[in-house]
């Protein structure tokens, strides 16, 4: 199980990279722009990766979509990232 | 990797031909046989004929790949081009001591090599 | 590790076309310095990536260096696993058979096999 990181918002083909990069276990977290993909508009974009669908907490707050996030998305302070790639075996950015 | 940096230069009496403080050519133009000769003389080495077929694989090299190799590939290209008897970095060695792609670069007039820490 | 790769180690996975930026150079540096040290490298060529492996490039309008220098240098270094994303080749109506060196089209299931496989992914 590998985590997979991506700081592009979901209009980015960066999404489609990372997406086509992810094996069946892998999760996914959004992190800086990549968190616009967390509102629940975008859930179809992500019906792939549902249930392994992580948001981090920082950028969301940052960006007022804290409480517009998509219930469906787990929301990771950056302790939580940190606990992810723990359970990972390794990270792969997308950029 | 290429300098334009002067340090010194290779002839100190008039001060002609430009090297970088790690002793590649400023201006890889001004390479000739002679100036291979004289550089080989700092490093304490008289040019022989083996000496010369390796530094003209490396220049062979810089003209199709815009790069000075590593030690991986010029031992590969010196083996394709001189057979593989030679193509071994003990062979290498003994004609360039201490680093042959950094003193072979050198000798040849290219940049440093980029892929060789 | 999957059968295409048996012991590859390191992936790198190009996605920026030549000249545009240094991504794509900065990536194939990386490359070279991991096979110049004995490492098995795989290079996966995506999205616009796949662009530094067409026929014809030249210098740029100012005589910059382009990369295909260096993609014609990688079979020196013993870097001969190049994969290329074929969803990329088709959206910008290219074909296997216009690139300039011997490449293997992956789906996008053998991408993240590629990913899955590799003990170090680096992306560009």
């Amino acid at each position: 199980m590998l985590l997979h990181t991506l700081n592009r918002p979901p209009s980015s083909r960066v999404l489609d990279q990372a997406l086509a990069g992810m094996g069946p276990e892998d999760r996914l977290l959004l992190i800086e722009d990549g968190v616009i993909g967390a509102l629940p508009a975008q859930r179809e974009r992500f019906a792939g990766v549902a249930g392994r669908l992580y948001a981090l907490h920082e950028d969301l707050a940052a960006r007022g979509l804290l409480t517009r996030c998509d219930d469906a998305v787990r929301v990771v302070d950056v302790e939580g990232f940190v606990a992810l790639t723990e359970t990972c075996e390794r990270t792969v950015s997308w950029y | 990797m290429a300098s334009t940096e002067i340090y010194r230069y290779l002839y100190s009496t008039d001060n002609s031909i430009p090297l970088d403080p790690e002793g590649y050519l400023v201006d890889m133009s001004e390479w000739s046989p002679e100036v291979a000769e004289r550089l080989a003389q700092e490093e304490g080495i008289v040019l022989t004929e083996e000496h010369w077929e390796v530094i003209r694989v490396l220049r062979d090299f810089y003209a199709r790949f815009e790069q000075a190799p590593a030690m991986r590939p010029l031992v590969k290209a010196v083996g394709q081009a001189l057979g593989a008897e030679k193509g071994r970095s003990l062979h290498l060695m003994r004609l360039f001591p201490e680093s042959p792609a950094k003193v072979g670069a050198r000798l040849a007039g290219l940049p440093k090599p980029a892929n060789c820490l | 590790m999957t059968e295409d790769t048996p012991s590859a180690e390191l992936l790198v996975i190009l996605r920026h076309a030549p000249h545009g930026s240094s991504w794509l150079k900065e990536g194939l540096d990386v490359a070279l310095v991991a096979a110049a040290f004995d490492r098995r490298v795989t290079l996966l060529f995506m999205g616009e990536g796949v662009t530094a492996l067409l026929e014809g490039q030249q210098a740029g309008p100012l005589g910059q260096k382009g990369t295909a220098a260096t993609l014609e240098m990688l079979e020196m270094y013993d870097v001969d696993s190049l994969v290329v994303e074929k969803r990329s080749l088709d959206a910008l109506g290219l074909s296997g058979d216009q690139l300039m060196l011997p490449t293997r089209e992956v789906t996008e299931a053998g991408i993240a096999a590629l990913v899955a496989s590799h003990a170090l992914v680096l992306n560009f």
